[in-house]
């Protein structure tokens, strides 16, 4: 599902971010992204979903080659593609429901069936109830879900995630990672960067380990 | 496997949805940028405000185009020589002068004014009536009014036929009325010239202002604006709302510019009725017609429009997630 060969990216002021970096992501697998702060967890997931352009190898996305894709087709390739974020990016300016429904809305969907989706995405991660709130009526762990519930509201075959839990408490982590897996077991491949080894190892999935912007350990297979 | 959802609606009954989508969205968009607008009164009336005011003089030197035209229209352009006969013609002799210069090429009509109903009509007209009756004789000619084609324009060929009803035994002089309808025509063609030159200077002003307005409107949502490109928002769907602040603006504008150009009509037609009563004329400035007026609303309109997608176009492509 995602491939990258040999992939190498220099920022304009020359520092590299990333170089020879190469590992496959199978359909429906879930994965954990590790290294320390700076190995370049958030640059390769800003490359797989068009944040960033490579600066050399390729990147398959889907069927997607990434370094051929013109610009002005960006937004409906990230469409297939699920976020989330750290601090969630949620918009405070309306409700919990319309956070969610933004990507519906985009993708160009009725009202009625946009109705429908986003209560299916909150009851997904409990909040069904909270809909009519304002996300700075939440908690941290609950903004982190209203966050998942946009990321997973188009039903994108790919869900990644950016430090998920970095502003969470560990039995709040534990219970986003649970949605991640719950996700991953309907055939939703995930690729989460985290570098909380605690909350990740007993989880026994696969880890891809980044240091200085190569990948130490867990890149092999595919 | 999770339903891979297709972007821009790949199956036929897709397609319709989409279209419907796409009106409904565009409503929605409306919507909430109209009482995005409102929920901030003072800031959007002032701005209104601001850019009615620039669009308040070029309407009204359009309004005085409009009715300086009409003046033109009342005169409709054709030239006219005034010939004063000669003392002493039998007013038969002039009648029938009348008649026969006017069946002569080039010269559309001619009019007799018998030189006793000109001083009836001077007396009647102005309060010289004691001092004409101090008066042995009628000082006043007959006169002949020759009206000529509004085809004939050049000032040369008018001159021509002028020199030539001189030569006439009866006339002893020929005025010509060129000269005012001349002058008119040109006021109106500075004025027109003027117009332009104005609404132009204040048109750069206006997508100046509005331009900044819906910079700062971007800058106030940058991260709304991210959030939309992250889970893949295309450039027009981006645009759409700053679009529709900018519609919303120079609907706002052209009403203000509508109300402050009617308040001034209002304010100046009384001097000048005044003014134009003093030159025997019978004239008010009308206000703006129907035709203008929904003019004043495209022109505000396309205003906005063209800022807001300036502006967009300037500053929504530098705002990329990071």
């Amino acid at each position: 599902m995602i491939h990258f060969q040999q992939v190498l990216k220099r920022y304009p002021d020359g520092y590299e971010a990333l170089h020879d970096v190469s590992f496959s992501l199978n359909r429906g697998e879930m994965a954990f992204l590790t290294g320390h702060s700076g190995a370049g967890k958030s640059t390769l997931l800003k490359l797989i979903m068009l944040m960033e352009r490579a600066s050399a190898g390729s990147i398959i996305v889907g069927s997607q080659d990434l370094t051929t894709l013109p610009r002005r087709q960006i937004p409906y390739f990230r469409r297939h593609i699920g976020v989330v974020f750290q601090n969630h990016r949620l918009l405070f300016d309306r409700s919990v429901f319309d956070n969610v429904a933004l990507p519906l809305e985009i993708s160009g969907m009725t009202q009625r069936d946009i109705g429908r989706r986003v209560r299916a995405a909150l009851d997904k991660v409990g909040l069904l109830s909270k809909e009519k709130l304002s996300p700075i009526q939440l908690s941290g762990g609950e903004q982190q879900r209203v966050g998942i519930a946009r990321a997973v509201v188009n039903k994108p075959p790919i869900l990644l995630a950016d430090e998920p839990t970095g502003n969470l408490d560990p039995a709040l982590s534990s219970e986003i990672m649970k949605l991640f897996m719950q996700f991953n077991q309907v055939g939703v491949t995930v690729l989460i960067a985290s570098h909380d080894l605690a909350l990740i190892h007993p989880l026994h999935y696969r880890v891809i380990e980044l240091y200085q912007g190569s990948i130490k350990s867990g890149g092999r297979h595919g | 496997m999770a339903e891979s959802p297709k972007a821009s609606g790949a199956r036929p009954a897709e397609k319709t949805h989409f279209l419907r989508h796409y009106f409904e969205h565009h409503q929605k968009v409306a919507k909430t940028t109209f009482f995005q607008l409102v929920r901030q009164p003072l800031t959007s009336l002032f701005t209104c405000f601001v850019i009615g005011v620039a669009l308040v003089l070029p309407v009204l030197l359009s309004v005085l185009l409009n009715n300086l035209s009409t003046i033109n229209q009342h005169w409709d352009g054709s030239p006219q020589i005034t010939l004063l006969l000669k003392k002493g013609v039998p007013s038969l002799d002039a009648g029938m002068l009348a008649e026969e210069v006017g069946k002569r090429q080039s010269i559309a009509s001619s009019r007799f004014i018998d030189n006793e109903a000109a001083l009836e009509d001077f007396k009647q007209r102005f309060e010289f009536k004691e001092a004409i009756e101090f008066l042995d004789e009628n000082p006043l000619p007959h006169v002949i009014i020759v009206r000529l084609y509004p085809e004939i324009q050049k000032l040369d060929t008018i001159k021509q036929l002028r020199d030539s009803l001189v030569t006439l035994p009866e006339v002893d002089s020929a005025i010509l009325d060129a000269a005012w309808v001349q002058r008119l025509q040109s006021i109106t063609l500075l004025v027109e010239r003027a117009v332009w030159v104005i609404a132009t200077i204040l048109s750069l002003t206006v997508i100046l202002v509005l331009g900044n307005t819906v910079r700062l409107a971007i800058e106030n949502r940058k991260e709304e604006i991210v959030v939309v490109k992250l889970v893949g928002g295309t450039d027009p769907f981006v645009r759409r709302p700053f679009l529709y602040m900018g519609l919303f603006y120079g609907l706002g504008s052209s009403i203000i510019a509508w109300c402050l150009s009617h308040w001034v009509i209002y304010l100046l037609n009384e001097p000048i009725q005044a003014l134009a009563s003093s030159y025997q004329l019978d004239f008010s400035l009308s206000g703006l017609s129907f035709l203008s007026t929904l003019f004043l609303l495209i022109f505000g309109l396309s205003l906005g429009w063209l800022s807001a997608w300036l502006a967009v176009r300037k500053h929504l492509d530098e705002i990329e997630p990071d």
